[in-house]
This record gives structure tokens, C-alpha cells and sequence, in this order.
């Protein structure tokens, strides 16, 4: 639930970037597990690919969380 | 199951519940409960506002205070704070914002009201979607439309890296960034009410269970109400702030200079 969300340092800035990093974690592993579901579908794959696609997708988040929220 | 009041509650409740019907027979189609309370919320707040500013003094009064606190909280917490100078100009918008979806939400636990506009993810999207256009105007307006799209999607990495994160970026920005604006506070609110619905129909379910052991049972979710209604208190308010810190985020975002 949200109850716990409440933002403690500084005001503003802490809940921002909470949402922002959970954002991009999730459309990356969105992203390219779809792209990934997409190829699985076509050549029958049977899943591996969904499952490549979705580790890739959250490899790129945790890189745009670092690159944009961090230091 | 019987007794006066259960007659009365559709039990178990059915998602038509959150549609009801009209106001009265012959009432248009839109004229709901939901859009009653829109309108008593808007009224709400600009009685009160307008009220209050009617004639200012220097040493406030307690009206004139509490208004200009909650604006000040708004320009200065949120608009200056997450935006910076440059946010001031949005600091109207955020605190008609704020002040709306609070009183909406605090209808949620309004005897006889009980239920939020925002409960109803109408309303919510169409504020999601005001803010989406606000934020997409100025990115266009400062950037240029080709420029918005490239400071939305594309930040410094090694080039090999661009296609994985380019999709991501879109997505969020484009996409995501609205539509869960508009769940969050939906999804909130309509779990609130729901949560109280249960707790309170549930203490007369087990009232009218056939076991004596229990129908005392029926106190302890009665409690539960009460404690559940506190709670949605704090949920009310935190996602008024929520909703208006994460628009002035975003807006913060399309107006930043190239990073």
C-alpha cells in the first residue's frame, strides 16, 4: 500500500525518484519482455526468449536508474 | 440472512455497484452520484477559497491562514522545491490541483457521501490526462517537437546502449508516466472504499451468521472499520500530495535543460 510511502528526507525529492526507479525497472522488463514474448511467439521458442528479453529489459532499467537518478 | 439494513445493500456487491444509476427517473444519463460530488468538490473548494480572500488582511484571519498556508505549501513544497524559480508559474495549477483531489478524496470517509469521485477512474484520467498535456505542451513549446521527443528519449551512453534503453524511455515518458499517474490515485481510492465496504458489511454478515460464536466477531470488524476509516484519512491526503508532487515532477523533467 502507499501508507509506507511517505516521503522522509528533504521534502519533495525522495518520492520522486522512488517512483521514477520502480518506473523505469518495469518498463524495462516491459519493454523487451514483450519484444522478447513477441520472438518467442514466432519462432516457438518456447519461453527462453520472453525470459532473455526480460532480463535484458531490466538490465537497461537498473543502467537509466543509475545513469539518471544516481550521484 | 435478514435484518432491515441488509435489505438495503446489494450483498455481495457487483461491479455495476460502482455505476449507479441516475440521480431520479427522468435525471440525464451523467447526473450520478459521481458527478454530484465532482461538482460539490469543485464548489467546495472555490466557496472556500473565494470566501477567504474576499477581504484580506495583513494579520490574517483564521479562514484567510489556512488558505494561504495551503497555497504556500503548494508554491513553496512542491512548485519551487521540485521545479525551482521557473516552477512558480505552475504553482496555480498544482494548488487547484492539490485541493481538488484532497476534498475528493476526503469524500471517501464524508458520512453519507462515503465515496470518492476518484473512485471512479473517470475522473481520475481526465486529470492524469490534463497534466500529460500540460507537460507535453511546455516540452514541445521549449524544445521543439523533434527536440521534446529527443530530450525525452535519449540521454548520454555509449551508443551500443541506445536501442535496449531507447523503448524504455519512450515507454515511461510517453506512456507510462500518465496512465499510472491516473491508477495510482484510482487504485487508491477505490481500494479504500472497497476495504470499508468489506469491514462494514462484513461486521453485518457475521451478525446474522447462524453460529453464536460469531456474532461477536461482528464488533471486531466494526472496530476495524473505524481504525480502517483513520487510515483512509492518511491515504486521502497523501495521494492528493502524491499526484501533485509527481506532476510537478514531471513537468520539472520536460523543462530541465539537456542533462
Amino acid at each position: 500500500m502507499a501508507g509506507n510511502q511517505t516521503p522522509k528526507q528533504s521534502g519533495a525529492s525522495g518520492a520522486n525518484e522512488g517512483w521514477a526507479a520502480v518506473g523505469y525497472l518495469i518498463s524495462g522488463i516491459a519493454v523487451w519482455g514483450f519484444v522478447g514474448w513477441l520472438i518467442d511467439e514466432w519462432l516457438n521458442a518456447g519461453g527462453i526468449i520472453t525470459g532473455i528479453g526480460c532480463v535484458l529489459g531490466a538490465a537497461g532499467g537498473i543502467y537509466l536508474v543509475v545513469k539518471r537518478l544516481g550521484a | 440472512m435478514s435484518g432491515l439494513v441488509l435489505a438495503e445493500v446489494p450483498f455481495p456487491p457487483s461491479v455495476d455497484d460502482i455505476f449507479p444509476p441516475s440521480l431520479w427517473e427522468s435525471a440525464p444519463e451523467w447526473l450520478t452520484k459521481f458527478s454530484l460530488f465532482l461538482w460539490l468538490a469543485v464548489a467546495v473548494v472555490l466557496i472556500y477559497f473565494l470566501v477567504s480572500y474576499r477581504d484580506p488582511k495583513i494579520v490574517p484571519t483564521k479562514k484567510q491562514w489556512l488558505a494561504e498556508s495551503i497555497y504556500g505549501f503548494v508554491r513553496e513544497g512542491v512548485a519551487k522545491d521540485v521545479i525551482g524559480h521557473e516552477g512558480l508559474r505552475f504553482a496555480p495549477y498544482l494548488a487547484s490541483l492539490f485541493c481538488f483531489i484532497l476534498v475528493g478524496n476526503i469524500f471517501s470517509i464524508v458520512p453519507l457521501i462515503q465515496v470518492s469521485p476518484n473512485a471512479h477512474i473517470a475522473f481520475p484520467a481526465v486529470l492524469a490526462l490534463s497534466t500529460y498535456g500540460l507537460y507535453l505542451y511546455q516540452g514541445f513549446k521549449k524544445h521543439g517537437f523533434v527536440g521534446y521527443l529527443k530530450h525525452a528519449t535519449v540521454l548520454p551512453a555509449p551508443w551500443f546502449m541506445q536501442p535496449l534503453l531507447l523503448p524504455i524511455e519512450a515507454l515511461q515518458a510517453f506512456i507510462l508516466q500518465p496512465v499510472t499517474l491516473a491508477l495510482r490515485l484510482f487504485a487508491n481510492m477505490f481500494a479504500g472504499h472497497m476495504l470499508l465496504l468489506v469491514f462494514t458489511l462484513g461486521g453485518f454478515a457475521l451478525l446474522n451468521a447462524e453460529s453464536l460464536f460469531l456474532k461477536p466477531v461482528a464488533l471486531v470488524s466494526w472496530a476495524m472499520t473505524i481504525a480502517l476509516t483513520f487510515f483512509e484519512l492518511l491515504i486521502a491526503a497523501l495521494q492528493a500530495y502524491v499526484f501533485t508532487l509527481l506532476t510537478a515532477n514531471y513537468l520539472a523533467g520536460t523543462l530541465a535543460e539537456e542533462h
